[in-house]
């Protein structure tokens, strides 16, 4: 009895020996534990679905017990472009307002940015003022705004005593309507700019002041300096912002795409064709980054410890 | 002490001359530097001003006009200043919205959205900055997919799921998924916890090991206090997006009685907008009558419904205002 006990507590001994871990393993299983509730989440709620939608845009519900689905080709994309009439044109408006009001977000934010990091007076108003159209919100509060049309009553030329009625006159009405609109526009763009100039913000404290210095000691001015030193430094937050501004352009209430979509896949339970369209539009997505990421990619500055940063963090591994 | 002061301020007093003023401020006045300089602060400050005015307008809008009564609404003259000041107008966008019930809904969803993405992005965000483990690089460009990748594209199969795990109608669908990180604003904010972790020194961590203290309690004694400021960060911007969140919600929750409040807003704008003939029924349906005098609802009213929606975070985001702030210049953004 007593050997078998010995034999047993060796034995147990021995495993747990063998459950030994050295320190490099341990800390793989530790990082990978930290992860995992992405890990999961990520192949739960995101990558399964993409994979059925991209299924679901080349093939048709047979039977939606079990969710089986037949191959039909590219039918649904023939749809999108040969048959739908409105596909098209709602597809090229959307593109053309990405385009023109990305580049303006981006540059806008960046300017009351970089003057919002200066020395100046009631700094902490102007960045409370400034983040107030987000905490309005994206939603329906900013949509039952903008229906009463607060957008064009901000700057409006039509409506207020900016100059004179009988100037307006002679302009002409084509004209009057055609500069509020564009101002409309303009303070639309605007009011998107909170988070992105929240993230500018961030990445302008980051830049050190010693670079700053050093430039004017060497007699630079402050243009050159914006030119050569903050722009650089801020070129990786300035890629994070213009994707974020993308994607977030999709989900933006102005977006006749996003009710269209709903539409078919919720009302008239055509779940192939709106899984065919968010898939034109994420291809949209992902070859404008990449376009965008092309471009941007000798400009974008990495530091040193990034460009080395597989040996850092290798010597960094007890932590 | 104060002595010693005062007899400074006599001797500069003393010292500085009358004449030797006068010159100090004709070289301020003269100096084509220094005009330039004031020239460039005050263009600069005058937009700053100007841009003040379009950020704020929308916000003086919704309240001035949510005071305004029937006669100054119809007054073009009365533009800012209400000639009287109607606070009925809360009070019946209150009932009519049924704003207790409501407002417990959108509580409840955006509380919990809100803690998942704190302790979710923040977890994760630990993991992709302090540790090397096997398949690290396709995780993180999973990241940057979800980032990339608009919800509109995979709706209906996560429609579907969350059918099958009999979600729907329930406020899981939007609370659960926020604690695992992904997509748009779970991306984000593993960017942003993420750089803040690779800025700060491992001193601290190293330390708290050779004290004895395991992964998960040097994670929540010794991290978790230091990042204090990107947590805040995190919190006022999910809390507004899972407030306004109109889409998701849209989809999921079909219930009327489930429904968030800024949703409502759309069950306002109807019976403001209802003929006159319909409206009494709609008012009995909500339980609610007009005040004495009036005839019908008007912007004023539905204007009031909307800085009541909104209320909530204006007064979540005053509290934290200056921490959130500084907690912005010391998140550090770098990637």
């Amino acid at each position: 009895m007593r050997n078998l006990v010995n034999s047993i507590a060796k034995k147990a001994k021995g495993i747990k020996f063998n459950f030994h871990l050295t320190m490099e393993k341990r800390h793989k299983i530790e990082g990978l534990i930290f992860v995992s509730p992405f890990i999961i989440g990520v192949i739960l709620f995101f990558l399964f679905p993409l994979y059925m939608s991209l299924k679901l845009s080349f093939g048709k519900i047979i039977s939606m017990v079990g969710f089986k689905i037949r191959w039909i080709g590219i039918q649904n994309y023939v749809r999108a472009f040969v048959i739908d009439i409105n596909f098209l044109p709602m597809f090229w408006e959307i593109t053309r307002n990405t385009l023109i009001q990305t580049p303006l977000i981006i540059i806008l934010a960046l300017i009351i940015a970089v003057v919002l990091n200066k020395n100046i007076a009631m700094k902490g108003f102007f960045r409370t003022v400034f983040f107030i159209p987000f905490l309005l919100g994206t939603g329906e509060v900013m949509r039952q705004l903008l229906s009463q049309g607060v957008d064009r009553q901000v700057l409006s030329l039509a409506n207020s005593n900016i100059l004179p009625y009988t100037l307006l006159n002679y302009f002409g009405n084509d004209v009057v309507t055609t500069i509020d609109n564009v101002f409309g526009m303009l303070v639309q763009i605007l009011w998107k700019t909170g988070v992105q100039i929240l993230l500018f913000l961030a990445g302008l404290q980051s830049i050190p002041e010693s670079l700053y210095e050093s430039a004017k000691i060497d007699g630079s001015t402050e243009w050159e300096m914006f030119w050569k030193i903050t722009l650089p430094m801020i070129s990786p937050v300035m890629l994070l912002c213009i994707i974020y501004t993308l994607v977030d352009s999709f989900t933006d209430i102005k977006n006749s795409m996003l009710s269209y979509i709903q539409e078919f896949a919720f009302r008239r339970t055509q779940f192939e064709y709106a899984a065919a369209m968010g898939w034109i539009y994420f291809a949209f997505i992902i070859v404008l980054v990449v376009v965008i990421m092309a471009i941007m990619k000798g400009y974008i500055y990495t530091t040193e410890a990034e460009r080395g940063g597989k040996r850092r963090a290798r010597k960094n591994v007890n932590v | 002490m104060q002595e010693r002061t005062l007899t400074y301020s006599k001797n500069i007093k003393m010292n500085e001359s009358s004449g030797e003023f006068v010159r100090k401020i004709k070289h301020t006045i003269t100096s084509p530097s220094r005009i330039k300089q004031f020239i460039i602060r005050l263009v600069m400050y005058v937009l700053l001003f100007d841009l003040t005015y379009v950020y704020i307008f929308p916000f003086l809008y919704m309240i001035v006009t949510a005071l305004k009564s029937n006669a100054d609404l119809n007054d073009l003259s009365v533009n800012w200043i209400p000639r009287s000041l109607k606070y009925q107008n809360f009070q019946i966008a209150y009932q009519l919205l049924g704003y207790n019930r409501y407002l417990k809904n959108s509580v409840i969803i955006t509380f919990f959205a809100t803690l998942g993405h704190m302790l979710g992005c923040s977890f994760i965000g630990y993991g992709f900055a302090r540790y090397n483990f096997p398949l690290k690089r396709v995780l993180f460009l999973l990241v940057i997919i979800s980032f990339i990748v608009p919800v509109q594209t995979i709706i209906v199969p996560l429609y579907i799921t969350y059918k099958n795990f009999n979600w729907l109608n329930t406020f899981l669908p939007l609370i659960v998924p926020t604690f695992f990180g992904f997509g748009l604003k779970g991306s984000l904010f593993i960017f942003l916890f993420r750089q803040m972790y690779l800025g700060l020194p491992t001193d601290l961590e190293q330390a708290a090991k050779i004290d004895g203290c395991n992964f998960m309690m040097t994670y929540w004694r010794i991290v978790v206090p230091i990042a204090r400021s990107s947590f805040l960060v995190t919190l006022v911007l999910s809390l507004v997006w899972h407030w306004n969140d109109f889409y998701e919600p849209a989809i999921y929750i079909s219930k009327s009685s489930m429904t968030v409040l800024p949703s409502r807003i759309n069950y306002l704008s109807s019976i403001v907008n209802a003929p006159p003939d319909q409206l009494f029924d709609m008012l009995q349906n909500a339980a609610s009558e007009l005040p004495e005098g009036e005839e019908s609802l008007n912007n004023a009213v539905m204007m009031a419904g909307t800085f009541l929606i909104i209320m909530p975070v204006l007064v979540i985001f005053s509290i934290v205002q200056k921490q959130f702030m500084q907690g912005i210049e010391t998140t550090g953004l770098k990637e």
